[in-house]
């Protein structure tokens, strides 16, 4: 009878040092917070700054995708990026591109995230279809707008006639014509990015009061006057967030273009990130295609710097 | 009591922990505790596009390569990509210095000579058994500045011009010389409103499309030692046809165009003459589609200067310095040359030999197709060597050549001239800038 215990508590022991360990640990704030952070900081070195710094190692070197061995040119590739005609093509089409696509997403997404946030049947249901863009794989995305632009299938152009909107002459070539095709392209990315800003944006409403909306209706505000007055300063901490992450996925993609037009029609919707790769990937100039691609950091650092003053000064304490 | 009120409570932080700690144990040591199936001594790699007759990739992945394992104590595991996704996967490859021991490159991979082992053996072994390869296998494979074959090409891809008999009967003409194609290509579209279909977008097949035309202007990238070229009063000329041509005679859509897209507006019945392999028809042959028999096929349209056309696709198997099993690699190659002539059959003469005696009889073969309609139909491609040529013609395919074809440089060229975005002489001027730079960044890294 006496044995009983004893050769539990024997059997019990690792395991119950294995639980005081654990408990210790969660138990100890200290550790705790180091602990849970320490995976995002581990995936932040590994997968953002160990490419970045290597990006910046080979934009100075003559690094091929054939070669192991590299030596030091200074600043010769930035020299042959600013040289080449495509670069300033893909500059001027990367600031349009990012500009007039995040300005659409703005408006979308503020009209979307209102009109989700009241309450009526089927919410759910449309909160979903509006995400789907997002959560899907953004190159299944792009192929099916491939379709719905292709120049002999287009289901745009075939609507088109079968309404006659465009008469039986009429077939617009989407991604032949360099404005059209960099009008398709801004298309694509606001579809893409809209459920993103729309998702920030509606948990931006939701965190305000309501006592604040309750006091401003009592006073008599409108619509419009909550709208401006109200909702979007307080919301605006949050949209700029929403533009930023908006901001630097558009700059930094090269998916859209890639699968759409891969930069065409001659170069006219080609963007930095597609022409780094273009270089880097496909011509075998490692070294170019990593000067290219850092000419978007510093633009990139100078965005979120702004946005993120911007939206602490917009901060209502 | 005390039990049951446990029971009762929410999550604690520990429980939390514990959860997480032994889901994330469970994730990384899961992967270990797969069952291995009984595995052959070796293994061999091959990574391959998906082939454009699906017929060829069925023998090859489940006939071919299962008894070419059986024999040699080998699993062999092909993986098929898009055509367009190779250059990419073969740089993350030679960047992780892991992958595949064999790898088919569409075109000439120079750009990855010095990760790749030299082919002069397998070569030589092959030469041994079945006599001297085609000089466009060479052209395409070899560097003379470091003297190493950096790939093996066992077969090419003829690129002839596929029209629509029809309605060039209705014009009284036939596509034979490059002034063909621009008067009959026009009475055409004004006639049927039925528009010629080649490429002027950042692809493979306008790639060789407008180096076609250029070849047969007299215009190139290079000369024969590999010095570059393209400033020249034929390549003008080249490009003012181009204009010309798409002016009279297509539509805007082509500058949109992927590799598929001809294949797509001939088999829709919306172009008289698109410049393809032999895919086009033998797809609508396969399908049944009734637009088959109205497709004809020409040699390569006679320009200026002569008659000439490029490689459709020319396959280049590599083999990298880091593969696993080197050796089997190269001896696959080698036995794929004995059998040749089965892979020549399965693509329904898609793939042409690179070594032409493995194939005596293939003029025989070629003159009657049970499939075609007419069954001379593919005849025509039995003089093939004497107008086609390599990318680079009339030197090698150099790291140079390769770059300047990867980036679309000659495509861009000809679309900015033929769409009226620049003239002649200012699109020229900017394509030699570019090349300039391309020639002096390689000839620096050693490769020219």
């Amino acid at each position: 009878m006496m044995l009983q215990p004893a050769t539990h508590a024997a059997a019990a022991g690792p395991a119950r040092a294995h639980t005081g360990l654990l408990a210790r640990i969660a138990d100890n704030e200290r550790l705790l917070w180091r602990l849970m952070l320490a995976p995002a900081i581990l995936y932040i070195v590994l997968l953002v700054g160990f490419p970045f710094f290597l990006s910046l190692y080979f934009s100075v070197s003559d690094v091929t995708v054939g070669s192991r061995e590299m030596s030091f040119v200074g600043l010769e590739n930035f020299r042959r990026v600013i040289e080449s005609r495509t670069f300033w093509t893909a500059l001027k089409n990367t600031l349009i591109f990012t500009v007039v696509s995040q300005l659409f997403v703005i408006v979308f997404a503020n009209i979307l995230a209102t009109a989700l946030s009241v309450e009526f049947r089927g919410k759910w249901f449309i909160r979903l279809l509006i995400l789907l863009p997002w959560v899907a794989p953004i190159s299944l995305g792009a192929i099916g707008w491939l379709w719905i632009y292709d120049s002999i299938y287009s289901i745009i152009n075939w609507t088109g006639q079968a309404l006659g909107i465009l008469g039986p002459d009429r077939w617009p070539i989407w991604l032949g014509e360099p404005t059209l095709a960099m009008i398709s392209v801004i298309v694509v990315q606001i579809w893409r990015i809209v459920p993103l800003a729309t998702v920030i944006i509606l948990a931006g409403l939701t965190s305000i009061p309501q006592d604040i909306r309750d006091a401003a209706a009592v006073d008599g505000a409108g619509f419009w006057r909550r709208l401006l007055q109200i909702e979007f300063p307080l919301v605006m901490p949050i949209m700029l967030v929403a533009v930023l992450f908006g901001v630097i996925f558009t700059f930094t993609d090269m998916i859209v273009v890639f699968v759409l037009t891969r930069g065409g029609p001659y170069d006219q919707t080609q963007v930095l990130a597609s022409w780094a790769f273009f270089t880097g990937i496909q011509g075998g100039d490692l070294a170019g295609g990593a000067a290219v691609s850092l000419f978007l950091f510093p633009v990139l650092v100078a965005v979120a710097i702004l946005f993120l003053r911007l939206a602490r000064r917009a901060e209502v304490t | 009591m005390m039990t049951r009120k446990t029971h009762r409570r929410g999550l604690s932080r520990r429980d939390v922990i514990k959860t997480a700690a032994a889901a994330g144990a469970a994730a990384s040591v899961g992967p270990f505790f797969h069952v291995t199936p009984a595995r052959a001594a070796k293994t061999l790699r091959i990574l391959q596009w998906s082939h454009f007759v699906p017929g060829y990739d069925r023998w090859f992945n489940n006939v071919y390569t299962k008894e070419w394992g059986k024999k040699n104590d080998t699993e062999v595991i092909v993986d098929n990509i898009n055509l367009a996704l190779i250059e990419s996967r073969a740089a993350a490859e030679a960047s992780a210095q892991k992958g595949h021991d064999l790898i088919m490159f569409l075109s000439p991979p120079a750009v990855f000579e010095d990760q790749l082992i030299d082919m002069k053996d397998v070569y030589a072994e092959c030469e041994k058994r079945h006599g001297k390869p085609i000089d466009l296998a060479i052209k395409s494979t070899y560097n003379p500045k470091t003297k190493k074959y950096f790939a093996f090409s066992d077969s090419f891809v003829p690129d002839p011009i596929n029209y629509r008999a029809d309605l060039w009967g209705d014009v009284g003409m036939t596509p034979d010389t490059w002034d063909d194609v621009r008067v009959g290509g026009k009475k055409i579209k004004d006639k049927h409103r039925v528009p010629v279909g080649i490429g002027l977008s950042a692809e493979l097949d306008t790639a060789m499309a407008m180096r076609a035309i250029m070849y047969s202007f007299g215009a190139h990238e290079q000369d024969a030692e590999g010095n570059l070229a393209i400033n020249s009063k034929n390549t003008l000329e080249a490009l003012r046809f181009v204009k010309a041509l798409f002016e009279e005679a297509m539509t805007p859509e082509v500058l949109a165009w992927d590799a598929s897209s001809n294949n797509r507006q001939m088999l829709a019945g919306r172009s008289s003459l698109v410049l393809n392999a032999i895919s086009v028809t033998r797809t609508a042959e396969n399908e049944k589609m009734a637009i088959h028999e109205k497709i004809a096929l020409a040699k390569a349209a006679k320009g200026p200067v002569r008659r000439i056309g490029l490689e459709h696709v020319m396959d280049c198997y590599a083999i990298w310095k880091f593969a696993e099993n080197k050796e089997g690699a190269q001896k696959f190659l080698i036995d794929y040359i004995d059998n040749f002539k089965q892979a020549f059959l399965a693509s329904e003469f898609y793939n042409f030999p690179c070594f032409a005696n493995t194939v005596p009889d293939l003029k025989q073969i070629i003159a009657k197709d049970e499939k075609a309609v007419p069954p001379t139909k593919y005849a025509v491609l039995d003089d093939v060597l004497e107008w086609a040529t390599n990318v680079g013609y009339p030197g090698y395919a150099t790291a140079a050549i390769a770059d300047t074809f990867n980036t679309w440089v000659i495509n861009t060229m000809f679309a900015r001239v033929a769409t009226g975005a620049e003239t002649p002489e200012v699109a020229l001027s900017q394509a030699e800038a570019a090349m300039k730079s391309i020639w002096a960044k390689w000839k620096e890294r050693g490769m020219l």
